[in-house]
């Protein structure tokens, strides 16, 4: 039979797309980087999945498993075309809320989760700021974080179990309520391993108690300096804030003028704070980051006590995205992480980039944790415009990786980012990591060609007996 | 047996260490690398050395040549300013801590280190008693480096808070009792220490509850106790909304000790259960809202009961120190997943030299 055919005797004809604007529409995730699938599935439950792995596996062709779609690293981009999974049928929610624990398929959005779980005076820590549409799964996939992981961590931090399909469709529970399950930590591995290991179709995660009070803060600041001192400043109080955000003067020119929200579009960088805890508590580090700030030179400290205050000044940072289409029609989010201590200079260099490649450069990241996301508006549909991007976006990373940073905080490696591995790890550190993606998947199923660049598996000392290159470790 | 030169020279001796042909420290990674071709070559079992506090975990096999962490304890970057540190994985976790608490920051791996070194709490997956509030000692690790059992120089992970790049082998070797390499370096993520601290003991567990997110909630044989910490003002209302009697600062009781110790490990809302099912003679020190107790008892008599209890749960009962060949040390139940386990070790120490034999499931 053929590959469809096989597929839509287990999934029958409906969960099986064929169509071109149909595949067309599962090309890609939200980078820029198109597929061509042969066929897009829509298993809804752990036993189909499974068969839809045994399936590729007979016919030899890569499965990509996308929730959302919302990664920016071309993650769930059918590059090497074969089946895209799609992971939203899987939509259970158990909530355990003696344990603070819940099991969730992987094709449940965020922010419904929390929003599930604040019944029983509960939520999800991890909040990427595409929370509203992407699914568990995916943020499993990517190990997402968002500004909540400062003080939190990132999804890896929360997830204590999951079912996952592996090779030969083999089903398998890891991990669970109990803390340290002994033997190695193979859940902590397929966490941001971006589906090239198996397909998480459960997981079970941590949620922790909602925060009995808070408060957020609004800083405008003359300098991008003075913004980054006062978050090293903070630090050294002995305070981890719930967030740590900075917007640049250009990025609070564009979401003012489309959301009039009041913000001072004449400062060179606002910083958006957030403490939460016991009202006691919240109350007086909100102090101590107000009297932090005016020290270093903010011009104005905006504290917000109710709800609604929060809500207005938490709009400007999560509308940031949408607002750039004022622009232009098209932006290329980066994402990297660079030491808190170089955060200034690296921004300097960041402008200097853009300007060199005269392209229209904003910034919006967490600056609690290095995590930069440079955003350069542009038309996609210029070609030579498009190479520049491209261009400026490796001197980005260079940069970062420069000053001692990473190539992604939290976007995954996916494609976009795979050649640049050899600039993070030596062949070694990447033949081990080649290695172990063989142990998992000996035929090259899931998800072929992302997260490690070619070549990655280039020595081969596996055979004890054979000869070590003199020195070729170092 | 004798040793080449460039093996025997690294000759130590460690107090309080195993028995074993040859016992040596390592001065850098080339050293750990030489040594452990050496040991792959010719198949010996090697046991990692760093203080000795986590020795009982496993059944720790035979070994021909100890390799100990000692000169491998150097503080090679700290950034205060970025909350890490890279430090040799054989510093003693209380010489860092006295170090870092200079400038009010904190490893947060373990509150009565003893003579524990990171990296041991690294390879054997141990957790700080504030785990409830700011996790297990996995979250802390960022990057390690580490030579495998066949002698290869890898690192795995980034020196920044955040970080989502290629597969995360740093997380694998926490826990796995040096099944991938021995590691020789560690990032650790630092947490800045407040300024005001208290423990407050209370009657009742149920009192606890006044507050979303205490640093910890300990039953010490008992004893029940709460740990705050924050900003003077916060402090000061949180200890009076508790009620109980309360010391302005950090005082963290010790592990049980015993000729056995215990790590259970339950869903967090059994921990009363599992400390109302210890034998009545056993020593305990319960964490709640995590399901970690560590419990100490002079026989493991009763430990069988409380085994099929745990494995009941979900959970387990594992042995941190006790007479070897007498009782199990990991349980009954293997890990799932017990085959790509197996194959991944089989890359990182082909000839199984670290340790073999130690987790569970004879790995």
């Amino acid at each position: 039979m053929t590959l469809v055919a096989d597929l839509r005797a287990v999934l029958g004809a409906e969960d099986v797309l064929t169509e071109p604007v149909e595949l067309y529409l599962f090309s890609k995730d939200a980078s820029l980087i198109r597929g061509r699938p042969v066929c897009v599935v829509f298993p809804d439950s752990v036993l189909e999945v499974a068969e839809v792995v045994r399936i590729a596996e007979r016919h030899g062709v890569p499965i990509v498993a996308r929730g959302a779609g919302t990664g920016l690293a071309a993650g769930a981009s059918p590059t090497e075309g074969g089946i895209v999974v799609v992971t939203t049928a899987l939509q259970e929610i158990e909530i355990d809320p003696d344990n603070r624990t819940a099991w969730v398929g992987a094709g449940v959005i965020n922010l419904d989760l929390t929003k599930k779980a604040s019944a029983f005076g509960l939520y999800f820590a991890p909040d990427p700021s595409s929370q509203s549409a992407c699914t568990i799964g995916g943020n499993v996939a990517n190990n997402s974080g968002g500004p909540h992981c400062l003080s939190e961590g990132s999804t890896t931090s929360h997830v204590l179990g999951m079912e996952v399909v592996l090779a030969g469709g083999e089903i398998v529970t890891l991990g669970g309520e109990a803390p340290d399950p002994p033997g190695l930590d193979l859940k902590g591995l397929i966490v941001g391993s971006e589906g090239t290991l198996g397909i998480v179709t459960r997981v079970l995660v941590r949620l922790l108690p909602s925060d009995p009070d808070v408060r957020t803060l609004l800083m405008d600041f003359p300098s991008v300096e003075t913004a980054a001192r006062t978050v090293s400043d903070i630090i050294a109080a002995g305070l981890v804030p719930a967030a740590l955000e900075l917007m640049d003067q250009r990025m609070v020119e564009t979401v003012e003028n489309w959301l009039h929200a009041g913000l001072p579009t004449d400062a060179a960088a606002v910083l958006l704070a957030e403490v939460v805890g016991e009202t006691e508590g919240v109350t007086s580090q909100a102090q101590l980051i107000a009297d932090l700030a005016v020290r270093n030179a903010a011009r104005s400290v905006d504290i917000a006590e109710t709800e609604e205050h929060r809500a207005l000044l938490w709009r400007g940072r999560k509308s940031a995205f949408g607002s750039i289409a004022q622009l232009a029609p098209d932006y290329y989010l980066h994402d990297a992480v660079v030491p808190r201590t170089r955060l200034v200079e690296t921004m300097k260099g960041l402008y200097e980039i853009a300007e060199r490649h005269d392209l229209t450069m904003a910034n919006v990241f967490h600056a609690g944790d290095g995590n930069l996301h440079p955003l350069i508006a542009f038309d996609a549909s210029d070609p030579v415009l498009n190479e520049v991007v491209h261009r400026a976006g490796n001197e980005i990373v260079a940069l970062c990786l420069q000053v001692g940073g990473a190539l992604s905080g939290e976007h995954g490696i996916g494609l976009e980012k795979r050649d640049l591995m050899r600039a993070n790890f030596s062949d070694l550190d990447l033949d081990a990591q080649a290695r172990l993606k063989e142990v998992f998947d000996p035929a090259g199923v899931f998800n072929p060609s992302k997260v490690l660049p070619e070549g990655s598996r280039c020595f081969d000392f596996g055979g004890i007996r054979r000869e070590l290159p003199e020195g070729v470790w170092v | 047996m004798t040793y080449p030169r460039h093996i025997a020279w690294l000759e130590v001796e460690i107090e309080g260490g195993p028995e074993s042909g040859l016992s040596i420290a390592p001065k850098t990674t080339k050293d750990f690398a030489a040594a452990l071709r050496y040991a792959t070559e010719h198949g010996l079992v090697v046991q990692v050395w760093g203080g000795g506090t986590h020795s009982g975990y496993g059944s720790p096999p035979q070994p021909d040549l100890v390799m100990s962490m000692e000169r491998m304890s150097q503080i090679e970057v700290w950034e205060p300013d970025d909350l890490t540190i890279v430090v040799g994985a054989g510093a003693p976790i209380a010489a860092v801590e006295a170090e870092l608490s200079q400038r009010n920051q904190s490893l947060v791996m373990s509150e009565r280190p003893g003579p524990g070194t990171i990296g041991g709490a690294i390879a054997a997956g141990t957790s700080p008693l504030r785990r409830a509030r700011l996790y297990g000692v996995r979250e802390r690790v960022l990057e390690v480096t580490m030579i495998t059992g066949d002698g290869r120089l890898i690192r795995s992970g980034g020196r920044v808070v955040k970080n989502v790049t290629g597969y995360d082998l740093h997380r694998l070797a926490v826990g796995a009792f040096g099944a991938l390499g021995v590691i020789v370096s560690v990032c650790v993520k630092l947490w800045p220490t407040p300024p005001a601290a208290a423990t407050v003991v209370i009657d009742d567990l149920e009192m606890a509850d006044v507050i979303a997110r205490p640093l910890a909630v300990l039953d010490d044989n008992g004893q029940k106790k709460v740990y705050i910490w924050g900003t003077e003002r916060e402090v000061e209302s949180l200890m009076s909304r508790l009620n109980g009697d309360a010391t302005p600062d950090l005082d963290w009781p010790e592990d049980p000790e015993g000729t056995w110790r215990w790590s259970l490990r339950v869903p967090p809302a059994l921990t009363g259960a599992a400390v109302s099912r210890l034998p009545g003679k056993w020593r305990y020190l319960a964490i709640h809202g995590v399901g970690d107790v560590r419990a100490a008892s002079a026989t493991p008599l009763g430990a069988e009961d409380l085994r099929s209890w745990a494995e009941s749960v979900g959970g387990h009962l594992v042995v941190t120190k006790g007479i070897p060949d007498v009782f199990d040390p990991w349980g009954s139940l293997l890990p799932p997943g017990l085959d790509i386990q197996r194959r991944l070790i089989a890359e990182f120490d082909p000839r199984r030299v670290i340790n073999p034999g130690r987790l569970p499931g004879g790995l």
